[in-house]
């Protein structure tokens, strides 16, 4: 890992979370509070009813959900699309399979796509169960001092730490404090 | 109905453009930051809320925005919770940063949100089962932390104060990142 330096085109944390603040004051003041495993939701329901619509119809969490006419895709659907202006505009090339996963796992893509078509999946499933995601539930939930929020925050940080300290045990750079 | 579309594209945009200039969208710093080797994903993470909650009170003493309460259910939250960290940790990936990261071309990141769109799917299909089994039982209702410290106001102020310290010790628990700490 090459050492960062003050060139990096990496934003600093605070002025991006100032950044990122109004951007989550601008959806309360316009919309509501912010969400995007909802988006998931819309997107299947705005496919599915064009193929199953009786399935739809009946189904309660998809009667929950506004298809994909709505904030809730759009807002998805420009996630992309700000994610494709910031990729063209950013000075680093993405790479399919992560370094630290490389050197872990190798570079095999087929692996690391199986491992996050299987992440995706439980991501969503758990997002759906719980009624919101990082976004939908921790950040929005906690910005209105929802319990919901900090209780789901708390258990997917800790969570996550405990998975990626197993899953890349022994990697070859050295994990831990200070290696930088 | 047009300008909330407009609305939701614009917001996602801006969204979408934030996250990529700070490394949540690349698997490889989100990994790193959950091995506690750079803190600065989490620390915008945690001074985003922080902001957005001061914020929130202000719009609200303006009048302005809606809110909506998401119940905690002990054991669904607690369950989905502890899911949600296994995925995350194994792909580096989440909800949001899945689009804008295949948006920003990342076939890993594609392949995350097909998962996701089939785990939609499947938690649609068992909605009605898992519910009932899951969620209603130890659904506590729609609490905040308003509610226990009997002010709104009070309970920003303890909220602002613990994620202080959550964003303090981060950076000197974690490694550095971009950002060389001062201290």
């Amino acid at each position: 890992m090459q050492k960062n330096n003050q060139t990096s085109p990496y934003w600093k944390w605070l002025p991006a979370a100032f950044a990122l603040a109004g951007i989550i004051l601008f959806v309360f003041a316009t919309y509501g509070p912010p969400a995007s495993s909802s988006g998931f939701v819309s997107t299947l329901k705005g496919v599915l009813q064009t193929v199953a619509p009786d399935y739809v119809a009946e189904n309660a969490h998809y009667r929950m959900i506004p298809d994909t006419g709505s904030w809730l895709f759009a807002f998805v659907l420009g996630m992309a699309i700000g994610g494709f202006i910031a990729g063209r505009t950013f000075s680093i090339p993405v790479r399919d399979i992560p370094e630290i996963w490389e050197k872990r796992f190798g570079g095999s893509k087929v692996k690391r796509f199986a491992a996050t078509f299987a992440g995706g999946f439980v991501i969503l499933f758990a997002s759906r169960l719980a009624g919101g995601c990082t976004l939908g539930l921790f950040i929005s939930g906690s910005t209105q001092l929802a319990v919901s929020g900090l209780y789901f925050g708390v258990l997917i940080f800790g969570i996550a730490m405990l998975t990626a300290r197993f899953v890349y045990r022994g990697a070859g750079g050295g994990i831990g404090k200070g290696e930088k | 109905m047009s300008a909330e579309i407009w609305l939701g594209l614009l917001s996602g945009i801006a969204f979408g453009f934030v996250i990529q200039r700070i490394g949540a969208t690349n698997a490889d710093k989100m990994a790193r930051a959950h091995l506690m080797m750079e803190g600065d994903i989490p620390r915008f993470m945690l001074m985003a809320v922080l902001l957005s909650s001061v914020g929130l009170l202000g719009l609200q003493a303006a009048g302005v925005g809606r809110t909506l309460i998401i119940p905690t259910s002990l054991v669904a939250t607690g369950v989905a919770g502890i899911l949600f960290g296994l995925g995350w940790g194994l792909s580096g990936y989440c909800p949001g940063t899945t689009w804008a990261a295949a948006g920003e071309g990342r076939m890993d990141a594609v392949f995350a949100l097909l998962g996701g769109l089939a785990g939609t799917a499947l938690f649609a299909q068992l909605h009605e089962f898992l519910i009932p089994l899951l969620y209603a039982p130890t659904n506590v209702g729609q609490i905040t932390l308003a509610d226990w410290f009997g002010s709104k106001p009070l309970a920003v102020a303890v909220f602002v104060i613990v994620f202080g310290i959550c964003i303090w010790a981060i950076g000197i628990l974690w490694g550095r990142g971009e950002d060389v700490p001062k201290s």
